[in-house]
C-alpha cells in the first residue's frame, strides 16, 4: 500500500509509535521511516546513542525511546523528511507537533493553520508555536495540536481550518459550505445570502451569523468588510410576545 | 460603458423577471434587466408572498388562476436547482360585514364561472379548517384549496436563472438615471454604469415606477404606499391556508418553514418611498391577530419590515404600451399584488411587446382606462 499510495498503513503506524507513558513524558522522535534504502544520517545526528548503530546502511533505523531527549537533531538531518517530534506532555490536551518543513513562506509564529494527516487531508485546527530556521535549510515549524492528534498531523496548510460543516447560521442551521456555495454562485452581500438561504432569518436575527458571513464574502472575493453594503437591522431587536403588545396602550 | 439592446426592463423583481423569461423564451435576444439592488430588493422581497385566485374583479381572477397554474410546475418549467416552495394550503378568507359577506357570495359565483374552486362557508365551517380563529367576529367566509403561499426569493431567483440561460443579461446594483426619447420615440436608458441603446424599455419597477415614469416623461398614475408586515418565530404546524380579511384588515399565514407572517393596510402609511418600520404597526398588527386569533398571543414577533404597494385608483394593474411614446412599456401598479401575478405579467406583457395576441385579454388594464374613466374596481384588498 505505501509503495502504492505514499501513505503507510495503520499496521505501520502502530510499528513506528513510541509508548504511551514514553509520549506522554515529554518530547520524542517518532521516526516514519518504512522503507529500506541506503542512508543513515539520523544515527551520525544522534548525540544521545538513541538510534542504534546500522548493520548495514540499508536497514530501517531502530530508536531507543528511553535515550531519546526529543532535541531534534536527526529530524533536520533526515533528507527524506520521515521524523517528527512530538510532545504529549505540552498541556492537558494538546500536544506539540514539529514537522521538518522545506517550503517557503514560513508561517508566522501565533498564526492558526490548519493540521493535515499524512494523506493530506486536513483533520484539525493548530496554531504555530515556534518557527525554526536551520542553516541547511530543512527548518523545523513547532505546531499545537489537539492531543489526539499528535500522531495524525504530519503537515498542514496556511489556510485558516475550518470545517465546511460548521453551523454558521444557528437559529436556521446553515452551514459554512452552503455559504460558499452561494457566494461562489454569486450571491455577494450578508442581504442576498440571508434571502436565499434564511441564514441571519431566526430569532436572533443574525447576531452571530452575519459577521462571519461578511468574513467569508471578503475573503473569496477580495474586499474588505468595511467596504461592504451594511446587513440591514430590522427591529424589534428581542424577539417579543404578540400579547404583550396589547397592553401598550393604558400604560402610555 | 456603453452597451446597445433590443430591450431594457427597468427592475429585478419578480414581474422584471418573469418578462425577461417570457421575452427570451420567444426568441428575444439583447435582453438586459436594470436592478438599483440585488434581484428582488425591492417590494418583491418583501411581500407576504401569498397567492390567491379569489377575486371580486374578473381580471384578476383570470390573471391569477394563469399565475397559480404556472406556479404548480414552475420549479419544472424553469429548471430551478432549488425549490421555490409552493405550497397550497388555501386562502380562508373572512367577512367582517353584512356587505362584505353578500359580495363575497357573489365573488364565489364570479369565481366558479370562471373555473376557480372557491367555496363559501359559514362561520362553524370555517373554523373546522382554522380551529384557533375566533369564529364570533366573523360573518362568513369563501375557501380555496388550489390558492397558496411561495418563497419570493427562490420564485424570483427560479426566473432570473432560467432567464439568464437564455441569454439575458442582469445589471444588479445599477441605477436608471435617466430615458431618452427622441421624436416619440424611446431611444436609450441611462445608468449610473453607462448608456444602454434601446428601442424597447419596459417599466417594472415597483414602488419607482413613478419616479422612471417622469423620467420618461410619462405620468403614471400610480402611487406607492407603505405597507408593513412582521414575521413570528417558527412553531408547529397548525395553520394550513393564509388566514385574510379585508374590512377586518388582516393576512396571516403560517409559512412551511413554521413561522407566521402578517400584515394590515393602513391608509395614514407614508406615500413616499419610505421603507422604515414603526411600532404602531406592531401595537395594531398585535392587537387585531389576537382579537381574531387569540391563541397566537403567544407567539414571540422576530421581525418586522415593510415594502411598497405601487397603487392604482381601481387597485388593478396597468399593463402595455403608452400612447406618447413609441417603445415604452407599463407593467406597474399591481396594488399589493404584483407577486402573486408575475406569471401572467410575464407572458401577457411579451405577447404584448411581440405583438401577439394576448392569452388574456389585458387591452381594459391600459394605462388609458384612467382618463377613459373606465375603472373596474376591486375591492377584494387588504
Amino acid at each position: 500500500m505505501l509503495i502504492k499510495t505514499g501513505v503507510p498503513t495503520i499496521d505501520d503506524i502502530i510499528e513506528i509509535t513510541p509508548p504511551k507513558d514514553r509520549r506522554e513524558r515529554g518530547p520524542v522522535a517518532v521516526i516514519e521511516c518504512f522503507q529500506r534504502i541506503p542512508c543513515n544520517p539520523c544515527f551520525t545526528a544522534c548525540n544521545f546513542g538513541a538510534i542504534e548503530e546500522f548493520d548495514d546502511i540499508n536497514d530501517r533505523p531502530k530508536i531507543n525511546y528511553e535515550k531519546c531527549t526529543g532535541c531534534g537533531s536527526c529530524m533536520t538531518r533526515c533528507p527524506g523528511l520521515a521524523i517528527f517530534v512530538i510532545d504529549e506532555s505540552y498541556s492537558k490536551n494538546e500536544a506539540l507537533v514539529k514537522i521538518p518543513y522545506e517550503f517557503l513562506p514560513l508561517p508566522e509564529e501565533g498564526s492558526f493553520v490548519t493540521g493535515l494527516n499524512r494523506e493530506g487531508k486536513p483533520v484539525c485546527r493548530a496554531q504555530v508555536k515556534k518557527v525554526q530556521i536551520m542553516k541547511n535549510k530543512t527548518n523545523i515549524v513547532t505546531l499545537v495540536v489537539p492531543k489526539e492528534y499528535s500522531m495524525d498531523v504530519r503537515g498542514f496548510s496556511t489556510m485558516a481550518y475550518d470545517d465546511e460543516n460548521t453551523i454558521i447560521c444557528r437559529c436556521e442551521g446553515i452551514t459554512l459550505g452552503e455559504i460558499r456555495k452561494l457566494i461562489e454562485e454569486g450571491y455577494r452581500t450578508v442581504d442576498e445570502i440571508k434571502r436565499i438561504s434564511r441564514a441571519g432569518m431566526g430569532p436572533c436575527q443574525g447576531r452571530t451569523c452575519r459577521q462571519l458571513i461578511m468574513q467569508e464574502i471578503a475573503k473569496s472575493t477580495g474586499q474588505k468588510i468595511e467596504d461592504m453594503p451594511m446587513p440591514t437591522f430590522r427591529p424589534p431587536t428581542k424577539p417579543i410576545k404578540l400579547g404583550i403588545l396589547l397592553g401598550g396602550e393604558s400604560d402610555e | 460603458m456603453n452597451k446597445t439592446a433590443n430591450v431594457v426592463i427597468i427592475g429585478g423583481g419578480i414581474s422584471g423577471c418573469s418578462i425577461a423569461y417570457n421575452l427570451a423564451k420567444k426568441g428575444v435576444e439583447g435582453i438586459i434587466v436594470v436592478e438599483k439592488s440585488f434581484l428582488a430588493s425591492g417590494s418583491t422581497g418583501r411581500c407576504g408572498a401569498g397567492i390567491r385566485m379569489q377575486w371580486g374583479a374578473e381580471q384578476n381572477c383570470r390573471l391569477s388562476k394563469l399565475s397559480v397554474e404556472f406556479y404548480e410546475n414552475a420549479n419544472e418549467e424553469l429548471k430551478y436547482d432549488r425549490d421555490i416552495e409552493f405550497n397550497q394550503g388555501g386562502y380562508l378568507i373572512v367577512a367582517g360585514t353584512e356587505e362584505e359577506n353578500e359580495q363575497f357570495k357573489k365573488n364565489v359565483e364570479l369565481q366558479n364561472r370562471l373555473g376557480i374552486p372557491s367555496v363559501y362557508l359559514t362561520p362553524k365551517e370555517a373554523k373546522e379548517i382554522i380551529p384557533h380563529m375566533d369564529e364570533t367576529k366573523i360573518l362568513g367566509a369563501t375557501f380555496c384549496e388550489k390558492d397558496g403561499h411561495l418563497n419570493p426569493f427562490h420564485t424570483t431567483e427560479a426566473y432570473a436563472k432560467a432567464a439568464k440561460r437564455l441569454g439575458v443579461e442582469f445589471m444588479t446594483f445599477t441605477e436608471v438615471i435617466g430615458i431618452d426619447t427622441k421624436a416619440g420615440r424611446v431611444t436609450g436608458v441611462r445608468t449610473d454604469k453607462g448608456y444602454i441603446s434601446t428601442p424597447i424599455v419596459v417599466n417594472a419597477a415597483g414602488g419607482y415606477s413613478k419616479k422612471i415614469g417622469e423620467m420618461a416623461g410619462i405620468d403614471i398614475p400610480v402611487y406607492a404606499q407603505r405597507h408593513q408586515i412582521l414575521v413570528t418565530e417558527p412553531v408547529e404546524p397548525m395553520q394550513k391556508p393564509m388566514y385574510m380579511g379585508f374590512s377586518l384588515n388582516i393576512y396571516i399565514q403560517q409559512t412551511p418553514h413554521g413561522s407566521f407572517i402578517m400584515g394590515r393596510g393602513d391608509d395614514t402609511e407614508p406615500t413616499d418611498l419610505r421603507i422604515t418600520s414603526s411600532w404602531k404597526f406592531l401595537e395594531e398588527m398585535a392587537k387585531t391577530c389576537c382579537e381574531l386569533l387569540p391563541p397566537l398571543k403567544n407567539l414571540n414577533i422576530v421581525r418586522q419590515w415593510a415594502g411598497l404597494y405601487t397603487m392604482t385608483k381601481d387597485a388593478q394593474p396597468i399593463y402595455g404600451a403608452v400612447e406618447e411614446l413609441e417603445g415604452f412599456y407599463l407593467a406597474v401598479g399591481f396594488s399589493g399584488h404584483g407577486f402573486m401575478l408575475a406569471p401572467a405579467t410575464g407572458l401577457l406583457m411579451a405577447e404584448t411587446i411581440l405583438g401577439e395576441e394576448t392569452t388574456i385579454d389585458i387591452s381594459n388594464l391600459d394605462i388609458g382606462r384612467f382618463e377613459r374613466n373606465e375603472l373596474v374596481f376591486e375591492s377584494s384588498v387588504v
